[in-house]
């Protein structure tokens, strides 16, 4: 409650040009903000920096913000498209590596591989090779995913978040399950 | 209906309580009963999703917060203390304000018309001494903080427009987009008459991509965020934006 009303004098005093009032917002948020930028990108650096493009887009909109929703929510939605920019941008840096099929043969050559004492660390190997499936993912898949599944956010939510279509949110949802339970199912 | 018919992309959505109505949810609910098979597709997919469960949460370090801010701060362009401020900083303050169409206009319009006139006063008089030389440098340091503010605020357009899929984002930067265009063209006019030739240059080269935002492509959101990010990245136009406001807010800081 006082928290609540508190945010909404910061939000106030911030797009009044009070820098401190919006430091204040900043540090209420960037925490969440930074997890789910995290688990999209899958990469802390790439997170930080949409963490700081979200909040920086956010302050210069911050007018606009009508407070129809909360403030996390708007916030919220800043931050993914943000976490997806990053995405964009490395996925053309990294146009040049090998594509999935490599990759793919890259996962299956070190799985035929005789077991080693790593291999039978078998959590910490499956994670890896989760945390490998999902850099595989789209961007879209990705997102949709971390907010249907570790966000919990609703289709609908998902869809305005995205810009998508309820379908093609549903879509891109299975697609990512599909694609965690290929790799579950080579690795188990 | 028949177990058949639940696909699993269905027992994914039955998973998540999400994208199904009530009556759907029901007739799975008995088919997951009734049927081994369907429960044993059922029970993969959760087991999968539970794998996706034992991932770390990923947590900020230590320090996360105060390097954000350091890095945040310069950015926004206000001041943390409301401390005594100079000419400059109010300039500065009520310029990154300007974020409102019609004061960006308004101010090009008298920045134009003030260095117009300057501009025309130099031109029908004689040749300035040292010290009337002076109010030259005022107004070029004028010129350079509103034209850094003016950067600033096309900056926030194209990253809100490379960035963001959001209707409602995109109307308003629209339209901001469209003022930023009559604003711009009035800067790179008063910079040419102002002898600041390479910024009037790059201010024109800016006009176009203005035009662009200000009337996108009326089908999809999706499609011109792309293009221009495609565009924004196959060129420095981002980088040469942020570099000569940075040099602009140099300027009008130091300068003397």
């Amino acid at each position: 409650m006082d928290m609540a009303n508190d945010e909404a004098r910061w939000v106030a005093r911030a797009s009044a040009g009070d820098a401190a009032a919006f430091r204040s917002l900043v540090e209420a948020h960037s925490s969440a903000l930074f997890r789910v930028c995290a688990r999209i990108t899958g990469d802390k650096a790439l997170a930080e920096d949409a963490v700081q493009e979200a909040f920086f887009n956010a302050y210069r909109h911050l007018r606009e913000f009508d407070g129809r929703s909360a403030f996390s929510t708007w916030l919220h939605r800043i931050g993914v498209n943000a976490a997806l920019e990053q995405m964009r941008k490395r996925q053309r840096v990294e146009s040049a590596l090998p594509e999935d099929e490599d990759a793919r043969e890259a996962l299956a050559g070190a799985l035929d591989a005789p077991p080693g004492p790593e291999r039978h660390a078998a959590s910490g190997e499956i994670r890896r090779d989760i945390e490998r499936e999902l850099a595989r993912m789209s961007a879209i898949e990705r997102a949709a995913f971390v907010l249907r599944h570790h966000e919990g956010q609703s289709l609908e939510e998902i869809s305005a978040t995205l810009s998508l279509s309820i379908s093609a949110s549903k879509q891109a949802i299975f697609r990512a399950v599909r694609k965690l339970r290929a790799t579950l199912e080579t690795v188990e | 209906m028949t177990m058949d018919m639940i696909s699993d992309d269905d027992l994914i959505l039955y998973h998540y309580r999400d994208g199904l109505d009530a009556k759907r949810i029901v007739e799975i609910d008995r088919a997951l009963k009734e049927s081994t098979e369907l429960r044993t597709r059922y029970a993969a997919i959760e087991h999968a999703l539970a794998r996706a469960d034992a991932m770390p949460t990923p947590e900020p370090d230590a320090d996360f917060n105060a390097r954000l801010w350091r890095q945040l701060e310069p950015r926004l362009g206000t001041r943390t203390p409301p401390t005594r401020e100079s000419w400059r900083d109010r300039l500065r303050a009520w310029s990154a304000s300007m974020t409102a169409p019609r004061l960006a206009l308004a101010g090009a319009c008298a920045l134009a018309l003030a260095v117009g006139i300057g501009f025309y006063a130099g031109r029908t008089s004689a040749p300035p001494t040292l010290a009337e030389s002076q109010p030259d440098a005022a107004a070029a340091r004028v010129l350079d903080a509103y034209v850094a503010a003016h950067l600033r605020a096309t900056e926030g357009v194209l990253m809100t427009a490379s960035n963001s899929n959001s209707d409602a984002l995109a109307d308003s930067n629209r339209e901001l987009a469209a003022s930023l265009v009559q604003a711009n063209r009035l800067y790179a006019l008063a910079a040419a008459r102002a002898g600041n030739t390479r910024l009037a240059d790059f201010l024109r080269q800016l006009e176009p991509v203005l035009i662009a935002l200000a009337n996108p492509s009326p089908s999809s959101s999706v499609q011109p965020a792309q293009g221009l990010r495609d565009y924004l990245d196959s060129t420095d136009l981002m980088f040469q934006v942020r570099a000569t406001e940075a040099r602009l807010d140099r300027s009008g800081t130091h300068g003397t």
